[in-house]
């Protein structure tokens, strides 16, 4: 007598093999997501830097890029104020005459005025030039210090964070900082202003 | 007789063609520098004159948010010996252009490089994990090149790496980038100088396109509300609503639309709160101009103190 046995019809093995298979696949995936991670590309900020995107009002923002550019215009006054003959450096022009050529942002006009109000002031030590301007109203814009060296070209990086001329703000300044060194700035409370730069997304 | 005279057209001739081979070799000589935007155009052509050439990667016409690479403007590329990019978010199909041009090692300069960028403007019409991610600073606002201070800075920029490219004329592209930079300093002091007598010019302001914070800050105001997801997207009709409702609840006095990209919904919004409209050109259309920026920026700061003088009153 012959006898066979027929299986009813199902899908189980099938189905064990397909979850297995999901399973493996899902266990691999989650290896790999997990073992390269993205790269945390942010260089943490120290205690005396501010980031120019995220922590400043949006008067600070203005006046920190009207900043940088004024220390292109103001480095190149300086070269051409300097002697032929090399022998000493050029003078810095002052608030006053930076007001005058309408450059921002010393130019009393009625940005300035909703932006803080700074009164702007001139100082130097040994071979550094610094712009402190005192905001009226801090709610709306801290103070600021434009800090250059007198042999930048605007570009110069011995102040900055790679990116020009160092600019410090401090919300609660009643005079400009007595000491222009980074430590004492520091020490004052005034942090320095970084900006990085950020290749768009989809690229 | 005729001997000489065929000897003097001959001698004629070869002094012609040598002299169309001089210009064309110093035509050879000039560098030619592709740009993909309108502002750029105007910065390039401005800094260079005709000490070189400036090269549109896109046809005028074509509007840079909806554009799609298509072969003959990728073949253009390989003309060129450097490109000047905005390089932070209005212009990312460049790269992938390069990188399929015959020239993918093509030198490239980041205008941006030295301009402080501002985080991507907040839309009303956006979720919360979105408005998280653009105030966490990681997407920036492309839009630098609308604004007089952010021009400036990247025309410095493209002339200091214009010149490392072609030193023999670096020295006159400075020259003419300081004297670009003064005139559009000069626009924006102008501008400034008819709201002198204005008094108190704050005001609260929502735009249509998240394109004017830069120009906005250089005059004390900052942006309350943005109504666009994203550029050229329409809201839907509840986040209309919801756009409306909010403009009311903060009070905003001046709405700030876009020439050029009409959109039926932004006259809805205007007739439900009754807050005067403006048009700002986004400096993305008609032919390429040496001129251009500063025609269009001067309407737009002209546009901007109207709005400041006919609020404020």
């Amino acid at each position: 007598m012959h006898h066979q046995i027929v299986h009813r019809a199902g899908a189980e093995r099938e189905t064990l093999w397909v979850l297995l298979a999901a399973g493996l696949i899902l266990a691999t995936a989650t290896a790999a997501v997990g073992l390269r991670p993205a790269p945390e590309a942010e260089a943490a900020l120290a205690p005396h830097q501010i980031d120019s995107r995220t922590a400043l009002t949006a008067a600070e923002q203005g006046l920190h890029a009207d900043l940088k550019m004024a220390a292109y215009e103001i480095a190149a006054e300086i070269a051409a104020l300097r002697p032929a003959d090399g022998t000493s450096n050029g003078r810095a022009p002052s608030p006053a005459e930076l007001a005058a050529q309408a450059l921002p942002p010393f130019a009393a006009d009625a940005s300035a005025a909703a932006r803080g109000g700074h009164v702007w002031t001139l100082a130097e030590a040994g071979g550094t030039v610094a712009y402190a301007g005192l905001s009226a109203d801090p709610g709306i814009a801290g103070s600021l210090v434009l800090l250059l060296d007198r042999q930048d070209d605007g570009h110069g990086d011995r102040h900055g964070d790679g990116h020009g001329p160092g600019i410090w703000l401090k919300r609660a300044a009643e005079a400009p900082p007595a000491r222009l060194d980074e430590a004492s700035l520091a020490a004052a409370g005034w942090k320095r202003i970084t900006s990085t730069f950020t290749a768009g997304v989809t690229r | 007789m005729s001997l000489s005279l065929n000897r003097r057209r001959f001698l004629a001739a070869t002094l012609a063609a040598g002299v169309l081979r001089a210009g064309a070799a110093g035509a050879a000589d000039r560098k030619r520098f592709g740009i993909t935007l309108h502002p750029y155009y105007s910065y390039v052509a401005n800094i260079v004159g005709n000490m070189a050439e400036v090269v549109p990667i896109i046809p005028a016409g074509f509007n840079p948010h909806a554009y799609e690479p298509r072969p003959e403007d990728i073949q253009r590329i390989g003309s060129l010996d450097a490109i000047v990019l905005n390089g932070i978010g209005h212009d990312d199909f460049a790269g992938r252009m390069i990188a399929a041009s015959s020239k993918p090692g093509l030198p490239v300069v980041e205008a941006n490089a030295d301009v402080p960028l501002l985080p991507a403007a907040g839309s009303m019409a956006q979720s919360a994990a979105q408005s998280a991610a653009r105030a966490s600073g990681k997407v920036v606002n492309p839009h630098s090149f609308l604004s007089i201070t952010g021009s400036v800075l990247q025309v410095a920029t493209i002339a200091r790496e214009l010149g490392r490219l072609d030193p023999a004329n670096a020295g006159a592209y400075t020259a003419n980038a300081r004297t670009y930079s003064r005139r559009l300093r000069q626009l924006r002091a102008d501008a400034l100088g008819k709201l002198a007598s204005a008094g108190d010019t704050r005001l609260r302001v929502a735009t249509i396109h998240g394109a004017y914070d830069y120009l906005l800050r250089e005059f004390g105001l900052e942006v309350s509300a943005v109504v666009e997801p994203a550029h050229g997207i329409e809201p839907s009709p509840a986040q209309l609503a919801e756009t409306i409702a909010t403009m009311r609840r903060l009070d905003v006095q001046v709405i700030f639309s876009e020439l050029n990209f009409p959109s039926a919904y932004v006259e809805t919004i205007r007739r439900e709160t009754g807050i005067r409209l403006y048009c700002f050109s986004h400096i993305s259309h008609g032919d390429y101009a040496a001129d251009q920026f500063e025609r269009e920026m001067t309407r737009n700061m002209d546009t901007l103190v109207q709005a400041m003088l006919e609020t404020g009153q």
